[in-house]
């Protein structure tokens, strides 16, 4: 038998399988649709109930319309948690894309035209290829341009930049696709496919998180 | 959110801290001084001693530019000793921590007092702590191990090991002793925290950088259980306690109120 | 303990026998059978989000009675108990509850049960000892293997991959952070030698 609260807590399990995942699994429109509809029914319930008092109720006389009428509040508010908690764990998941780099919107869109049916949905409609919400798509834009500005601040720091202490001031690349030319401090390189470099890792640091070069050994 | 790395230093991190430490080094050859960030360092004659910073040192190791002198305390000897003592003296204990310039007394407690150097002189010499105190050059005492003695004495295993003296397997051997007898300790100091009556406390006095590194997550969130698990009960007693004494203590909360509030709190 | 926390949120979904004190018309649905009323006396398991207030809940009444009375689950009933006091290495607690502590330390909360938490707090870190031994061990196979990740986890043989199989979620948790532990050591070491 179902009881309220059991769509609410499917959309934390989704939650809680996410954060251990790499990439952002599709939204959960249909849940999250059924359990807002299911607080809705919950508020129509609490008013139908309330009505015959006309704005007089009192719980001491009335004791098992009152624990009713607290059942389905807690209903409420724990349908509230759960859908709380599931946006907010994936738009710390979305940040943190954000931070390493990643194209999100166009990751979500690839993904979704990876499936079974990709191509034709992908065909169909923009929006529903996407594994993002059209909330958390302009989301992801906003707090990207948000990033840019904060890290704008700074030319000769890179805020997302790699966290590990360096060993080695230079390190030799190779380069896995064009990437074109680039400035250093000893002049020009110009990055063409399968070529070598000795470089130093501050230049190119941007380039391998991006996929364009390979660390060697 | 931007920072993805766990509470304190990660390996990599004490590594590279670890590579401040100053070691001796005997020069093969001249070398004026280089002016760096952190200060100028002596100028190279050989065949006379000096200390610089781990990571110049192994760079010139690699280049054949200079020996390093290996620190007294990873002479297998001074290993063996502090095997010894980590097994048989005090198998319950870290090995005592390299003696710092100052320390607490323990006779006054709140009164530092140095220990070692020259006694009570006023000289306005400034006293240094590690990394700035040489806990892994020729100076240092045998028998104790610094801070970073894994990080300092991998590095030279690894890289001079022809500068050991012929030990390096010997060493080797010693300090993977070291390393599995202190980790065992360190799982046993979990159990520790749940015997009644001792306050919960694990004393880590002596353990290095690297390992705490390795075991900061584990034993966080061993103490945070344990917490956890003795809160409820805990809060209860706190509350006998306040009835007793009336007045005083702060004002405690409910068993229920602590947690439940949380269901209303969405603060971050 | 936040707002957010997905695992809280999961902990509070976990059920508990509760005795409903008074006849409620409208939660009979509660009991399976949404068309009758629910009778006073009768048992039906509640989630925490829902039993804890319940539970505390005055019915504003004369008699000053509770809307629900309930029981321990059976996660943390006698046996357990017992068998926890015998050898806490041996029973494994995610058969008994995913959110094993969490489930208990929330019964805590709504009663005293002192015992109780002494043998949790004995059983927690005689398994987290446990846990840090297979966790370095796990480490270090991964790490001498093959150097995958994803090996990490089938390296354990018998009776260490029973013991991990019956971890709750806080041991999980802690697994994972000994696991890491170990596991960057091992890199870190290996390190040194490419330098």
């Amino acid at each position: 038998m179902p009881m309220y609260g059991d769509q609410g807590n499917k959309l934390v399990q989704h939650a809680k399988r996410m954060q251990n995942l790499a990439h952002l699994p599709p939204y959960q429109t249909e849940l999250v649709r059924a359990v807002t509809r299911e607080v809705r029914d919950l508020d129509k319930d609490v008013a139908s109930l309330l009505e015959p008092f006309q704005g007089s109720f009192d719980p001491s006389a009335d004791q098992s319309t009152a624990c009713t009428l607290l059942v389905n509040h807690l209903s409420m508010r724990r349908n509230k948690r759960c859908l709380l908690a599931y946006h907010r764990t994936r738009t710390d998941k979305l940040e943190e894309l954000v931070w390493n780099g990643s194209d999100v919107l166009d990751l979500a869109g690839q993904q979704a035209g990876g499936g079974a049916n990709g191509a034709t949905a992908a065909a169909d409609s923009g929006a529903s290829s996407s594994s993002l919400s059209p909330q958390e798509e302009d989301y992801v834009r906003q707090y990207g341009d948000l990033l840019a500005a904060y890290k704008g601040q700074w030319t000769d720091i890179d805020l997302t930049g790699s966290l590990e202490p360096p060993r080695d001031l230079f390190i030799d690349v190779r380069v896995l696709k064009d990437a074109g030319e680039i400035q250093t401090e000893y002049g020009a390189i110009n990055l063409t496919k399968n070529s070598q470099f000795y470089v130093r890792q501050g230049d190119v640091e941007r380039l391998i998180a991006q996929g364009y070069l390979q660390k060697l050994g | 959110m931007a920072l993805p790395l766990p509470l304190g230093l990660t390996h990599s991190e004490v590594a590279f801290l670890a590579e401040m430490e100053l070691v001796t080094v005997v020069p093969r050859q001249r070398l004026e001084s280089i002016d760096l960030l952190s200060g100028k360092t002596p100028p190279l004659r050989p065949p006379h001693r000096t200390d610089l910073p781990l990571w110049l040192a192994l760079l010139l190791k690699k280049q054949r530019r200079a020996n390093i002198v290996p620190p007294p305390w990873m002479h297998p000897a001074s290993l063996a000793d502090i095997v010894h003592r980590e097994t048989k003296v005090h198998p319950q204990a870290f090995s005592e921590p390299m003696p710092t310039a100052s320390r607490a007394r323990q006779s006054e407690p709140g009164y530092a007092g140095r220990i070692g150097g020259s006694g009570d002189n006023n000289s306005g010499e400034v006293i240094l702590s590690p990394p700035f105190q040489s806990n892994c050059t020729s100076a240092a005492p045998a028998g104790y191990l610094p801070y970073h003695w894994l990080e300092v004495a991998e590095a030279l295993v690894t890289h001079a090991s022809d500068d050991l003296g012929g030990n390096t397997s010997e060493i080797r051997g010693l300090l993977r002793d070291l390393v599995e007898v202190r980790a065992a300790k360190m799982r046993d100091s979990a159990e520790t925290l749940g015997a009644e009556g001792q306050g919960g406390v694990v004393s880590l006095r002596g353990v290095g950088a690297m390992e705490l590194a390795e075991n900061r997550g584990f034993v966080l969130g061993v103490v945070d259980g344990v917490r956890k698990i003795g809160g409820a009960v805990e809060t209860a007693r706190r509350e006998r306690e306040e009835e007793m004494d009336l007045g005083g203590g702060e004002g405690g909360r409910g068993g229920y109120g602590g947690d439940g509030d949380s269901d209303d709190d969405m603060g971050i | 303990m936040s707002y957010y926390d997905i695992d809280a949120i999961l902990t509070d979904a976990e059920k508990i026998p509760c005795t409903f004190q008074l006849d409620i018309p409208d939660l009979g649905y509660l009991d399976n059978t949404p068309n009758q009323p629910l009778k006073a006396g009768t048992k039906v398991s509640l989630p925490l989000w829902l039993a804890e207030m319940l539970v505390i809940a005055n019915t504003g009444g004369p008699d000053n009675k509770t809307f629900v009375t309930f029981d321990l689950p059976r996660a943390l009933g006698n046996d357990v108990v017992q068998a926890l006091k015998a050898d806490p290495r041996a029973v494994p607690l995610r058969d008994q509850s995913a959110h094993f502590y969490g489930l208990a330390t929330h019964m805590m909360d709504l009663s005293e049960e002192q015992e109780l938490g002494s043998v949790l707090r004995k059983t927690f870190v005689t398994r987290a000892a446990e846990i840090s031994l297979h966790a370095r061990k796990v480490g270090g196979v991964s790490a001498k293997g093959k150097g995958k990740e994803e090996g990490s986890n089938l390296g354990i043989g018998g009776a260490g991959e029973e013991f991990l199989r019956g971890l709750d979620e806080w041991e999980r948790k802690l697994f994972r952070k000994a696991h890491d532990g170990a596991k960057s050591g091992k890199e870190w070491m290996e390190s040194i030698k490419k330098n």
